[in-house]
């Protein structure tokens, strides 16, 4: 005999399940039995099987236990009843029926768009088919123990990368799109201005770009190629196909060429964080710029075989650079190329977030403003109570089950919350446009299959957790006491109801504080001195005649009256880019994170900075090295006493110190000011910028417009002014400033109406204990003393517990700028002072209503 | 008479159950029908016919002994009843009746 098994569990559970249970019995005898004698027979597997075969063969209509017999509630007639009963409620007491759809609903709405917002970020760069193996190359510099992460990387990498890495399937080297390289394109004699960059030769094999006339496998063979977006070839040719082997010309600073169109690709959507109009090959990059491993001058975009695997792949691309250029400190790492919007922050070499932040920030005052208003519904049905214990009483009498109730009152939640879910879709149907306008994206609102399968979760999820508490706390009540009018609420039920009063006036004040900070620290950086004066400042791109002869064009825009002086630089004024192997006398061998501006003669006079020491760049002295302007920070960490005269060498080139300047701050004061210096390159020089007259500035820019048709006919005069510019690098500040102002609103605006109704409902209940106080002679004052004491202690409490949690908040997020304002116990105070007077305001008309009350009105029906 | 109407699987399993009379239960009936019929019965037709009959008031029941292979579980014996009785020898009737009725085979 074999060893006996005992028979699997599941399908006995199942019969167990389904079967009648007056067949049960013998039914699982005779498979036991049946199983057991072919375990003897045949092998374990065999009968286990045979089994579960019996069973489910077993599941037929004359074995399955019957529906009916258990379950004679006529379930349709109770569901009706619910609705009905839930709607004379709703239309009885209008008051709470209103508080609580506001409340609700502006809860709802504020989490749909924070969902529809995130949703939208979640997507971003993830429409390339290939995402999951395409990467971007980062790589880490140590210098001197701190870790600095780009992604810079030498053009020869990604040739270097394909062949000798195995795994990688394509390995393509491209310009930094945060360059937003403005080309001008020219056919015959029509210009436009686009945004280009070079690309290698799979790149759009890799990216998900659709071509549409062409094929991704020639569109980068030829030197002279470039590739068009439908947009631009619109533009430029009035068609959007057709066009292949027609030439364009295009010009960036010095550099001009023809090019022949060999292929034309789908506008770039708006999910994409690298914009741009058109592609030129990686090839001519190189032989224009040289391949040296010394000098990180573009990025480069791997996709991995399908077998590969990252990690491995990123052990064996680490050590790329310092293999090629010993003098490197440069570690090579991968990053999925579709996370690098939201985690694009690094520290020490690793992620360290980045604007996921924001979206966990927003995803947290989403479930804060419909937290507040969960508990305004839990409160205002709990407190109301006292109108339902009669129905509750007759009903348990008559013989309802606590089951049932329960079930009563949870739809009658689900209702309301669909009720508000209905309103909050309408709200955000309609206020959209408002919305996305604040956030600056064009989010469209679909319903699909998924948005209502989860909406659908969400009110049943939304209508469990605020119907819960009383759902349980309504249908515990004892019929006989309830019937007596006995309502004796218990000291726990009572501490419940002051708590979440309490909580919830917690994360409104907690939301308050933060919107008063963050709408200081906006405003102080937007206000700051920079260390130059940037009102009054234009820039516009060199384009046409200017790029021929830029001296002459700057000489003659100085003449335009209201110019008080003008010159030109490479980079974008407030982002300059840094560069590597920036070396003086007495740097052995280290060498600083430093930023280059190349800029023109008069730059620094036209900004206005400060010089400290030597002299600005002047045509007075013709020198044949380039000369350069040090700022203070870079002098004090190259430790130079007398920096003025010496020689340094930046990317192998020898460049003279001329002077040196006032630190300004060049970047976002995210950062501190770092070293920098200024370069007379008059070479690749691509904006112009001109300060104009305070006194008269729109006469002069209508007279710089005359003069700029006149030089340059055929271009338009696009300029902005820098203190744009300087508003731009802030936008995702401002923004947050701006929706958080909102949000605090509708987290106020809940809270508020919750202690509303539950004042007025306390009022009603004490309507006859004031009667008999005023009877006996209490004043006024008293008695308002009195109705408001409860109110304070709670708003009272809810600043003790808000202050230090919002305090800490505030620090987190105030760090992330070198440059922030003062934590003020001012701003508490205020916040404080304020939701105490607003709890006040809310409650002092009932409570005033009350107390006004005759006597004789209140004491008269019994 | 529509009293007495049986399908071809309730009749064998009726019949079975006399056979095995007094023995009858689940598991004896589905192998003496497995072994003169030589087709498979599973678990479900025969309980499913088994209760059929039953609730037409062919077959009776009552619950007997158990033992450790049935997990503990009684067996439930199947008895025919006066009326089962009838219902088989009209059935057999009709079936005289039939083959009587038949001409001769090799002449059609």
């Amino acid at each position: 005999m074999k060893e006996y098994k005992s028979p699997p569990k599941f399908p006995l559970l199942l019969l167990k399940w389904f079967c009648n249970p007056a067949y049960h019995r013998d039914i699982e005898g005779d498979l036991l039995e049946m199983y057991k004698r072919r375990l003897q027979q045949q092998d374990y597997k065999h009968a286990r099987w045979k089994l579960l075969k019996d069973v489910i063969l077993l599941f037929r209509p004359g074995i399955i236990r019957s529906f009916i017999n258990t379950q004679k509630l006529n379930l349709l007639g109770m569901f009706k009843h619910n609705f009905i009963v839930a709607m004379r409620n709703f239309l009885r007491y209008k008051t709470s029926f209103l508080i609580n759809l506001i409340g609700l609903s502006t809860g709802i709405m504020s989490a749909i768009f924070i969902y529809l917002w995130v949703s939208d970020e979640m997507k971003t760069d993830r429409f390339h088919e290939n995402s999951d193996y395409l990467y971007r190359v980062q790589a880490n510099f140590n210098n001197n123990g701190t870790i600095n992460t780009w992604d810079g990387v030498p053009s020869a990498l990604p040739a270097a990368l394909k062949q000798e890495i195995p795994g990688i399937k394509y390995a393509i080297g491209a310009t930094d799109p945060s360059w937003q390289m403005k080309f001008d394109l020219s056919v015959e004699d029509s210009h436009i201005s686009g945004t280009g960059k070079f690309v290698g030769k799979d790149y759009f094999k890799a990216f998900s770009y659709p071509i549409t006339e062409g094929t991704s496998e020639s569109a980068l063979k030829e030197l002279n190629a470039i590739i068009i977006s439908e947009d631009i070839a619109l533009k430029m040719f009035g068609k959007k196909s057709g066009i292949v082997g027609k030439t364009i010309s295009w010009k960036f600073g010095q550099l001009e060429s023809p090019a022949i169109i060999s292929a034309v690709f789908k506008s770039v959507p708006q999910n994409s964080t690298d914009q741009f109009d058109f592609v030129l090959p990686f090839e001519l990059y190189q032989q224009i710029f040289g391949q040296s491993w010394a000098n990180p001058n573009s990025v480069a975009y791997v996709m991995l075989e399908d077998h590969a695997d990252h990690e491995v792949i990123t052990q064996k691309i680490a050590g790329m650079i310092k293999k090629n250029d010993p003098n490197s400190n440069a570690t090579l790492f991968l990053q999925p190329y579709a996370d690098a919007y939201l985690h694009g922050k690094f520290e020490n070499g690793k992620v360290a977030g980045g604007r996921i932040e924001l979206i966990r920030l927003f995803i947290l005052i989403a479930g804060f403003i419909l937290l507040i208003a969960c508990i305004n519904f839990m409160n205002l049905a709990t407190a109301r109570a006292s109108r339902r214990m009669k129905e509750v009483g007759v009903k348990k009498v008559v013989g309802a089950s606590r089951r049932s109730l329960v079930f009563q009152f949870l739809s009658e939640s689900l209702l309301m919350i669909l009720f508000s879910v209905l309103v909050a879709l309408v709200g955000v149907y309609l206020l959209l446009p408002f919305f996305n306008s604040l956030i600056g994206k064009e989010i469209q609102f679909q319903i699909d299959l998924r948005f209502v399968l989860s909406a659908l979760g969400f009110v049943i999820g939304l209508g469990l957790i605020a119907g819960s508490y009383p759902a349980f706390y309504l249908s515990g009540f004892r019929p006989i006491s309830v019937l007596k009018n006995k309502l004796v609420g218990t000291i726990s039920e009572f501490w419940i109801r002051k708590g979440l009063v309490a909580f919830q006036f917690t994360l409104s004040i907690i939301l308050i504080i933060s919107v008063l900070f963050v709408y200081q620290q906006v405003e102080y950086i937007q206000n700051k001195p920079l260390g130059y004066d940037k009102e009054n400042l234009i820039l516009f791109e060199r384009q046409g005649n200017a790029n021929e002869d830029l001296t002459s064009f700057i000489n003659e825009l100085k003449q335009v009256p209201g110019v008080m002086n003008a010159s030109a630089i490479t980079n974008d004024i407030l982002n300059p880019p840094g560069v590597r192997g920036f070396t003086w006398p007495g740097s052995i061998d280290q060498s600083i994170d430093i930023k280059r501006f190349l800029v023109d003669y008069d730059f620094i006079e036209t900004m206005g900075l400060e010089l400290v020491k030597g002299r600005s760049f002047s045509r007075d002295f013709s020198e044949a090295n380039s000369q350069i302007v040090l700022n203070q920070k870079a002098v004090e960490m190259m430790a130079l006493d007398d920096p003025i005269g010496q020689t340094v060498r930046v990317s192998g080139n020898e460049s003279k110190v001329v002077g040196v300047i006032k630190d300004f701050h060049h970047q976002s004061l995210h950062e501190e000011v770092g070293p920098m210096f200024f370069d007379l390159q008059r070479d690749f020089l691509s904006t112009i910028v001109v300060r104009i007259s305070e006194t008269s500035g729109n006469e002069t820019l209508s007279r710089l417009e005359d003069f700029y048709q006149e030089y340059n006919p055929g271009y338009s005069f696009d300029y902005t002014f820098l203190t744009q510019r300087h508003s731009k690098l802030y936008e995702s500040e401002f923004r947050i400033s701006v929706i958080a102002r909102y949000f605090a609103g509708i987290g106020i605006l809940i809270s508020v109406l919750g202690l509303f109704g539950l004042m007025a409902f306390t009022v009603e209940r004490r309507t006859k204990e004031i009667g008999i106080r005023k009877i006996l002679g209490a004043n006024v004052g008293s008695m308002v003393a009195l109705l408001s004491r409860e109110v304070t202690w709670i708003v009272v409490c809810a600043i003790v517990i808000a202050v230090p949690i919002s305090f800490f908040f505030i620090k987190n997020w105030l760090s992330e700028f070198a440059y922030a304002i003062e934590v003020s116990w001012l701003v508490f105070a205020l916040a404080g002072v304020g939701s105490l007077l607003l709890a006040w305001l809310t409650i002092g008309l009932q409570i005033f209503k009350t107390v006004r009350i005759n006597p004789s009105t209140c004491l008269r029906n019994e | 008479m529509k009293k007495y109407q049986l399908g071809e699987f309730e009749e064998v399993v009726l019949l079975t159950v006399v056979i095995l009379h007094g023995n009858a239960y689940g598991v004896t009936i589905k192998d003496d029908i497995e072994d003169r019929l030589k087709r498979e019965v599973s678990v479900g037709a025969l309980q499913t016919t088994l209760r059929r009959l039953e609730k037409k008031g062919f077959l009776d029941s009552q619950h007997g002994d158990s033992n450790d292979a049935r997990g503990g579980r009684p067996k439930l014996y199947f008895t025919i009843t006066a009326q089962g009785k009838e219902a088989i020898s009209y059935m057999r009737e009709i079936r005289n009746q039939l083959w009587e009725a038949l001409p001769d085979l090799s002449t059609i």
